[in-house]
């Protein structure tokens, strides 16, 4: 789980480019996996996102996170396919009834869903795995002017995950010594039998909230405007790459406007 | 009571943390574990009740080899108190957060209860017990979580810095409540970073260097070894450091670790040397 979020460090073009570059990358594979509903479209859409990966040399690394989405994506295709009832009848699942009918819009609706789905969460895990954390908050701040007490709350969250991950350890080792068992069949007895372990985390992460907040205050958060030791330019590689894919979706609304792709 | 044969324990990741350890506790014993931070003493604890499972070598508790046992199945022999108490309270009341263990034994609810009111009133919290016990001070906190370990009645007390966070009057009441299990026949082992408290109430000290055990000998012979304490920044209690010096001029001076005791040898050895010089 850790490994789809962590910055993986490669010294490639697409390391280098700005963040913003990249965020704008994911909102327009985002725009266009909207714009289309051709399932072999959004399959090269998807394809695009792996290409990306490959050149960032982080694949490898990817294909983990690509994996769950296709398993994800695969469960959402299966209860989306009975709920489209258009079009011409294939097939009816259970043969010789009129039961729980297969449709060509259907096949075609909930493939274009998954595709869709893939797209458009595929592409958080590479741009997190080519950009660090600080550089995209420091751009967001800098640049899109949003407040920096908002990008510090995205930026900790994230950064705490790994330390609530460590605390979890000690809980569950803490109330197994105490006899605690937490497998359980029954649904109801599993969800009391995660009371002893998520009480402490609440209480122990609130408790944490309230000395980190302490601490930054006495070391002068919120005073006013910050400076950054590091500065990220937006250079002409950018502006092209930029320009270009925004250049791509205009041309692609125009063509599924007229109607050539769809 | 404890068997640990050839203890090599490293995490997944391959950095080794403990190396060929050996000892035995017997039954009754009352074991200080010291050594810097980082040696391993936590590590080492944490095999006491299957938390951790060797890499190689054996623990056995209570005859028990504990890779083939499970940490909620040794919880009837091994009480451990951890040294964050607010990793485990999550009860509305003193009193149900105590109960908690018990309630995991499959006691009978009178059971439960007796164990749960002879817990709190050895801890001295009966008064708190309907409070919140996340409205409590730290230390009386660290109290509740003493107390639902000795609601299960463990033979086995495994402490990791048990006075951790209290105050020196609050440390001795803990201490002293640990030294009553004591003599009702638990089995002790504690880590602290206080050689006073070590000096005052450890019968058998383990130093821990580097993952590896540096010294196993009763706390009166370990005291009396300060080179090989310095080698992982140990010192020994102000007392002994003062009775080795005045060793140098008399070598039949005992070990000790008491102002009380150096007092009577003095005066002891006073005494001799009065007698040798009238005889």
């Amino acid at each position: 789980m850790s490994a789809v979020a962590n910055y993986l460090p490669r010294n490639t073009w697409i390391h280098r480019l700005n963040p913003l570059t990249k965020m704008l990358w994911s909102i327009i594979l985002m725009t266009l996996s909207f714009l289309y509903r051709d399932p072999i479209i959004l399959a090269v859409l998807f394809l695009s996102i792996a290409l990306v990966a490959y050149m960032a040399g982080i694949l490898k690394e990817m294909l983990p996170a690509f994996k769950g989405l296709l398993i994800f994506a695969g469960i959402f295709l299966l209860f989306q396919i009975f709920f489209i009832t258009e079009g011409k009848v294939l097939f009816y699942v259970i043969p010789g009834t009129k039961i729980l009918p297969i449709t060509d819009e259907g096949i075609f609706g909930s493939l274009a869903m998954g595709a869709r789905l893939m797209v458009i969460a595929a592409s958080f895990p590479v741009l997190l795995g080519t950009t660090q954390v600080k550089d995209l908050v420091i751009m967001l701040v800098e640049k899109i002017k949003i407040p920096y007490t908002y990008a510090f709350m995205f930026i900790t969250s994230l950064r705490f995950v790994p330390t609530f991950m460590q605390e979890m350890e000690q809980i569950v080792q803490a109330q197994c010594s105490r006899g605690h068992r937490l497998e359980n069949r029954n649904l109801i007895r599993k969800f009391f039998s995660l009371c002893p372990l998520a009480i402490p985390l609440m209480i122990t992460s609130v408790k944490k909230a309230e000395q980190l907040a302490i601490s930054m205050e006495t070391r002068g958060f919120g005073l006013g405007s910050r400076t950054y030791l590091h500065q990220i330019q937006f250079r002409a590689i950018d502006w092209g790459i930029s320009l270009g894919m925004l250049g791509m979706v205009a041309l692609s609304v125009y063509l599924n406007l007229q109607g050539i792709f769809q | 009571m404890i068997k640990v044969n050839d203890l090599t324990f490293q995490y997944p990741n391959g950095t080794p943390v403990l190396r060929q350890i050996n000892f035995h506790i017997r039954p009754g014993e009352f074991v200080a574990l010291i050594g810097q931070n980082g040696t391993g003493k936590t590590t080492l604890l944490k095999h006491f009740n299957a938390l951790l499972k060797p890499s190689s070598g054996s623990v056995q508790v209570a005859g028990i080899d504990t890779r083939k046992s499970t940490t909620g199945e040794l919880a009837k022999k091994v009480g451990y108190l951890f040294q964050n108490p607010d990793h485990q309270i999550f009860m509305p009341t003193v009193e149900k957060e105590i109960s908690f263990g018990p309630g995991n034994l499959h006691l009978s609810k009178e059971e439960v209860k007796a164990r749960t009111l002879e817990a709190a009133s050895q801890v001295a919290l009966s008064e708190y017990l309907k409070e919140n016990p996340l409205f409590l001070s730290k230390g009386q906190r660290q109290r509740v979580a003493f107390a639902s370990l000795l609601s299960m009645k463990p033979e086995i007390m495994v402490l990791d810095e048990p006075t951790t966070g209290q105050d020196y009057q609050e440390g001795i009441q803990i201490m002293e409540m640990v030294k009553k299990l004591h003599y009702e026949g638990h089995t002790i082992i504690f880590v602290t970073h206080d050689m006073e408290l070590v000096a005052r109430y450890a019968q058998r000290v383990i130093v821990l260097n580097r993952g590896q055990v540096l010294l196993d000998a009763a706390t009166r012979e370990v005291f009396y070894h300060p080179e090989e304490l310095m080698k992982t920044n140990l010192f020994p209690p102000q007392i002994a450091q003062l009775a080795q010096k005045l060793k140098t001029n008399r070598p039949d001076l005992d070990n000790v670790l008491s102002v009380e005791d150096l007092y009577q040898e003095l005066i002891r050895l006073e005494e001799d040397k009065a007698n040798v010089c009238c005889g």
